[in-house]
């Protein structure tokens, strides 16, 4: 299925691997999008939630009478309303069931759990109105549960009633070559390592507009996945799928965070349909912060076998998650199996024990964050070889050296099943390496007559599973996508594919490929994505899944699609199949002087003039291709194994950091990136990809952090000026090299890019200011690395050594 | 996050203003808007009436003489950031207003809202503190005028009455031959302080000769570090006072937790930006 | 005696990208709702609705402002520009700032886009050339996407600065 062995094909002119330039700008750049918020439609009304203030409750009164009579209010529903409604599906077996209803009844289990909906004829009104249902609604405060000590201590309170305590899940493989390996080992150490809360805070928060007509209800959904909303909300809401069309918009970002089906998303259509007209609800920021999901709340207690001259000899880890209330659909527990199955990254450590425990706690549902657990991992398995370097008296570079999967070594079987199919591992570090030591070396020089400042240098080598099983997160969908593809008889092709569009480049990319694969220009190809009506069934875009989905699914369409036009082709050239090549566009006969029969031809016989067709061939000239990937598994193998994504990149990060001792500040002076995706498609959006994603790493290792009250469960964060986004003073230059190891068993060899961005930070910024404070023996543990903890280690350091804690 | 329902108007004059604000009890006076606005939009503040006083007559001007700055309440911050003159009179508003939000907000916010908010991690009224600025204030019973050192009371209290408002500030220039500094710790660019300070540093012959040092960020009004003041005096690189940063620590006792940082993080960083000053000031750099 | 009224609507009229508009709206009607509600210009986008972001920044007689954090009465008698104008009028081109953005590859979701290029589009590029006033400048504007790199060399690009230190990276 590669580009490069159909010989029928003869392009002078390549798009696949060239920068094109994207198609989805103009509209952005002019102001002539259309995003969710944007659609008007006429008698057009405003929902808005109503959300729990207490974190964990019984709700036992809610006066709506107030709110109802508010001039402009056309309706406030409460969950007793939407009893025809089905409840979100407990899919996965083995985590707690939450039997969520898309309104919270009588309890609630965080803030900002939604529980009412008024409707009104605007939303300045509807949130006037919303303020009476508040204060209308009575509350018995229940016990709080905060984080994983308090919700997993004996006796705490919790959240599901029906359950024998807060712990969802608890997977416990036993490995005998660990406990070997931890008994023969020179020495151990034993640590807990945190990452803190975060969320993948689109800019565009999410919103819904619903309306019914000629028993169609249309669904327009600031989502990653229509596909799966149109499934989910015709399953609840008890409609023929058929008659549900989910559209995706221009979409503002998604980063994981709506991937989810959310109350909203089943509930404003039911408003639509309850009240016969166009309704829309859009979120506003203080909504989002505590509506949409959370994520990277986990904790790892490792204990860790080395040797003398460091060698790491085995690992055992226990990875807890703090999942919030769980209420979200699908859950939000798969990140820390990723955790786990990817948490020894590009290293050769087989030798690795990993335990799953995910516990609930009243707070906001965790789910899906870009990057999908691989974060969490990385900065663990970086901090343990740190560690083992520093007691061990040996060279961080060359103990990481050691340990990565050598050239030769794919495809490589993880610990945990998972198959790194190619890859650069070793020559990513080399590479990387290569580009930090002049960039190391003008930090020290610039900084080297400041006795305040100190320099050091972080590393992460890690792999990102790309084109990842959906099974085993939503317990139902499976992880392929259908494209179709159509010449119309002016010769124009249209591709549609399941795939979703959410900035990344979509669009452009199936327009490459398509143009390559049937000889035309871009310009040529029109591309529809995020309509289930429009578009073929797929699972839309996360897990990194675009490019190798779209390729696979355009190609196999194309393929197909090639096929039918050559024979039309040869029996209007009156040729022999074989004979005919497409050139350029055209078809003709190979070494033949004779003229070509173009696409417009081709499309007109199929389609118009079926008098040019070969007897007896079926008119029209539209194909399909459900692609699903070689060696992508849904389900453990015996030994509770699983290969769960169809490839995996991998890269090297390294930064250089310059810390204040006097005030904790850090600055990343460089930030260097070798990145290998295998196959690039489009060079320009690989890197904004990456770009992207280590400024979201950079958020999550430096700035962005959920705190709670641990009394209350109440958030500490109401805004921008809480939860801290960085803005562009915070980011430091990157440099970005790319490798290509194409992924052996896909097509074109892609694999895709969307992630690996987000997961070295945490580990490189850790890394990096441990390395600068060496002189004190600072370790640092947790995530984000901020002034203050950065203070707060430098004065541990002191006091433990006796020494004056103050500035120097 | 829409504000709920108000009353609008717009005064001509500070006495249709201070009538208008007296109308009712939870009236508001909207000049820049941009820290009410926000929170109207969160609906965390209760508005019945809302003053906005962007068109009073006169209100809007800056003027400069050689003894200092007088900045009307309806006058941006930008306004005052590019007036060269009013640089070049009291450094300390340009330095100041630098670390202030970012364009679009000093494109709206005013130098006087600022004092009003009396936010206790703003820049602005620490240095108001520390230059010895005077607050303009009408109300029913006519003007009066308040010394900043008096005007901060807490964070977000100030000794506004319920219907007055600020119609000017008046910043005096600062003595002949010192620097005056504003250096702060922020999580992001544009944020309001975690630890900041204003210092106004006369120096001689390579140490410092005296200082007055404004702390902000620090929990509750702009604080006041005395007997920073006193250790910093005679300060120099090369002998610098022993207890300046014990100075610091203990002036600054009252420093809060919150989410971004510890009281004990805060007295930390506010020594080191001291020090900093000190040096800088020294140095002749003045941040400015 | 109050002589001074106070009123729950008012009148506003605002010209906007060079059209005048007259309406009578509610006091606490926001301007980023009036531009995107009432006129119709849904280019604004609407991030944060409490001054961080930066996604509605408009130009308000010449000045880039949040439009969240005004009221539209505020406009009242004031020049709006919004990213609709950008363009030249009736042709297919773009501004220079917008090609630079395109070339450079600096959006991505371009949700925050509008208010990135309303931002840029209010200051004098003399003022802000330099690389490091360049990152002040457009650090009061969010992006989630981009990682800013790009963004900063879209504005180097279009006003003629260069970065000192290894300049763009773009393969």
């Amino acid at each position: 299925m590669s580009l490069d062995i159909d010989p029928h094909i003869r392009h002078s002119t390549r798009h696949v691997g060239r920068s094109v330039p994207r198609r989805e700008d103009r509209g952005p750049l002019t102001g002539r999008s259309r995003y969710v918020a944007d659609i008007r439609i006429a008698g057009m009304l405003e929902v808005v939630f109503v959300r729990s203030i207490e974190a964990h409750a019984r709700i036992t009164a809610i006066d709506t009478s107030e709110a109802a009579a508010v001039e402009g209010v056309l309706a406030v529903f409460t969950a007793a309303d939407l009893a025809d409604v089905s409840t979100f599906p407990d899919f996965i077996p083995y985590i707690g069931p939450v039997e969520q209803r898309p309104l919270a009844g009588d309890r609630v289990r965080y803030v900002g759990a939604p529980y009412a909906a008024v409707v009104a004829v605007d939303r300045y009104i509807a949130e006037d109105a919303a303020t009476l249902v508040a204060a209308g609604t009575v509350y018995e405060p229940l016990p709080t549960v905060a984080d994983l000590d308090q919700a997993l201590a004996p006796g705490a309170p919790r959240l599901y009633d029906h359950w024998e305590s807060n712990c969802s899940f608890d997977v416990a493989p036993h490995k005998p070559e660990v406990d070997r390996a931890i008994e023969e080992a020179d020495r151990t150490f034993t640590e807990t390592y945190v990452s803190q809360r975060q969320t993948g805070l689109p800019m565009e928060t999410r919103g819904v507009v619903a309306d019914i007509s000629d028993g169609t209800l249309t669904v327009w959904s600031s989502t990653q996945s229509p596909h799966m909303v149109r499934t989910t909300v015709a399953l609840m809401l008890g409609m023929p799928e058929p008659q549900v069309r989910v559209i995706h918009p221009t979409i503002g970002g998604g980063f994981g965070t709506k991937t989810h089906i959310y109350p909203e998303d089943v509930v404003v259509p039911w408003i639509a349909r309850r009240l016969g007209r166009p309704a829309r609800w859009i979120e506003d920021r203080m909504e989002n912060l505590v509506a949409s999901v959370h994520a990277r709340e986990q904790r790892h207690t490792v204990e860790v076998a080395y040797d003398d001259d460091g060698t790491v000899r085995g690992v055992r880890c226990a990875s807890m998650l703090d999942m919030g209330s769980g209420e979200i659909f699908m859950p939000g527990t798969a990140p820390v199996f990723v955790t786990n199955a990817c948490i020894t990254g590009g290293y050769d450590l087989p030798n690795m024990e990993a335990r799953t425990i995910g516990a609930v706690t009243n707070k906001t549902p965790a789910g899906a964050y870009r990057g999908f657990g691989i974060p969490e991992g990385a900065f663990v398995m970086e901090r343990i070889i740190d560690r083992v370097a520093r007691l061990t008296g040996t060279d961080r570079v060359d103990l990481r050296r050691r340990m990565l999967i050598r050239p030769g070594q794919t495809p490589y079987v993880m610990h945990g099943g998972g198959r790194l199919d190619s890859g650069s591992h070793t020559e990513s570090f080399e590479r990387a390496l290569e580009i930090t030591a002049p960039a190391l070396e003008r930090a020290r020089a610039r900084h080297a007559d400041d006795p305040d400042v100190r320099v050091g240098v972080g590393y992460a080598n890690y792999v990102e599973p790309t084109s990842p099983s959906y099974h085993l997160t939503t317990g139902h969908w499976g992880g392929g996508d259908a494209a179709t593809v159509r010449v119309d008889p002016d010769g124009s092709v249209r591709v549609a594919a399941g795939l979703s569009a959410i900035g990344q480049g979509a669009e452009t990319i199936a327009a490459q490929l398509a143009a390559d694969m049937l000889g035309v220009s871009p310009d040529d190809v029109t591309v529809v994505l995020g309509d289930t009506e429009r578009a073929p069934y797929g699972l839309g875009s996360w897990g990194s899944r675009g490019a190798m989905m779209l390729t696979g699914s355009v190609l196999l369409a194309s393929e197909r699609l090639l096929d039918k036009a050559r024979r039309i082709a040869a029996h209007m050239l009156e040729a022999a199949e074989a004979d005919v090549v497409l050139t350029d566009g055209a078809f003709h006969v190979a070494g033949s002087g004779r003229p070509s029969v173009s696409w417009a031809e081709v499309g007109t016989a199929a389609w118009v003039r079926n008098v040019d067709l070969p007897d007896g061939m079926e008119a029209g000239l539209e194909t399909s291709g459900y692609y699903h990937p070689e060696n992508l598994q849904h389900q453990l193998d015996d030994t509770g194994r699983i290969n769960a994504a169809a490839s995996w990149a991998n890269g090297t990060h390294i930064g250089v950091v310059s810390v204040r001792l006097s005030t904790g500040e850090v600055r990343i002076e460089d930030y260097i990136v070798v990145h290998d995706c295998g196959t690039v498609i489009n060079p320009a959006l690989v890197e904004g990809q990456v770009h992207g994603g280590v400024a979201q790493g950079i958020a999550g290792a430096m700035y962005e952090h959920f705190q709670y009250d641990t009394d209350t469960a109440n958030p500490r964060f109401a805004s921008f000026m809480d939860y801290l986004v960085p803005t562009c003073a915070e980011m430091p230059h990157m440099e970005v090299d790319h490798f290509e190891s194409p992924a052996p068993e896909q097509p074109l060899g892609v694999k895709g890019c969307g992630e690996g961005g987000t997961v070295g930070p945490p580990a490189v910024v850790a890394g990096a200011v441990s390395d600068a404070l060496s002189e004190w023996g600072v370790d640092l543990t947790e995530c984000p690395v901020t002034p203050v903890s950065v203070r707060a280690a430098i004065r541990a350091a002191e006091a433990a050594r006796g020494g004056a804690g103050g500035a120097p | 996050m829409k504000p709920a329902p108000f009353e609008y108007c717009r005064p001509s004059t500070v006495a249709e203003a201070v009538e208008a604000l007296g109308s009712s009890e939870s009236s508001r006076i909207l000049a820049g808007g941009q820290s009410l606005i926000p929170a109207m939009n969160f609906r965390l503040t209760d508005v019945s009436v809302i003053v906005d006083i962007r068109r009073v007559d006169g209100l809007d001007s800056v003027g400069c003489d050689a003894g200092g700055v007088t900045v009307g309440a309806a006058a941006t911050q930008t306004r005052v950031l590019n007036d060269d003159a009013a640089a070049a009179t009291v450094p300390g508003l340009r330095a100041a207003l630098r670390h202030v939000g970012h364009l679009q907000i000093r494109n709206r916010g005013t130098v006087c809202g600022s004092l009003a908010h009396a936010d206790p991690a703003a820049e602005l009224p620490a240095l108001a503190v520390a230059t010895g600025a005077v607050v303009g204030v009408a109300g029913p019973d006519g003007e009066r005028r308040i010394d900043a050192g008096d005007f901060f009371l807490g964070p977000f209290w100030t000794a506004l009455e319920d219907n007055e408002l600020v119609t000017e500030v008046r910043f005096p220039a600062p003595p002949d031959g010192s620097v005056t500094i504003v250096d702060e710790i922020c999580r992001r660019a544009g944020d309001f302080a975690v630890a900041g300070l204003v210092a106004v540093v006369e120096a001689d012959a390579g140490a410092v000769r005296s200082a007055r040092l404004v702390g902000f960020g620090l929990g509750g009004a702009p604080t006041r570090l005395p007997t920073a003041e006193d250790a910093l005096s005679g300060w120099a690189p090369d002998h610098p006072s022993s207890g300046l940063t014990e100075a610091v620590m203990a002036d600054a006792a009252g420093a809060f937790d919150d989410i971004h940082a510890t009281g004990w993080y805060r007295r930390e960083a506010v020594a080191a930006l001291v020090v900093r000053a000190a040096r800088s000031a020294l140095a002749g750099s003045e941040a400015a | 005696m109050t002589t001074i009224e106070t009123a729950a609507e008012v009148d506003v009229e605002v010209r906007i990208n060079g059209r005048r508009h007259r309406h009578r709206v509610p006091s606490r009607l926001l301007l980023s709702d009036y531009i995107r509600d009432v006129v119709g210009l849904t280019g604004t986008h609407v991030g944060c609705e409490h001054g961080y972001c930066g996604a509605c920044t408009v130009m308000v007689n010449q000045d880039a402002v949040r439009s969240c954090l005004m009221l539209a009465v505020q406009a009242d008698g004031a020049q709006v520009r919004t990213v609709e104008d950008l363009a030249p009028a009736g042709s297919e081109s773009l501004s220079p700032m917008q090609q630079a953005f395109h070339d450079n590859h600096a959006l991505q979701c371009g949700f925050c886009t509008a208010g990135f290029l309303m931002t840029l589009e209010s200051v004098d590029p003399d003022q802000w050339r330099e690389p490091e006033r360049i990152v002040e400048l457009l650090s009061g504007n969010l992006c989630r996407c981009t990682g800013y790199q790009n963004i900063v060399n879209a504005v180097a690009e279009a006003w003629g600065a260069y970065h000192g230190d290894g300049g763009s990276d773009d393969g």
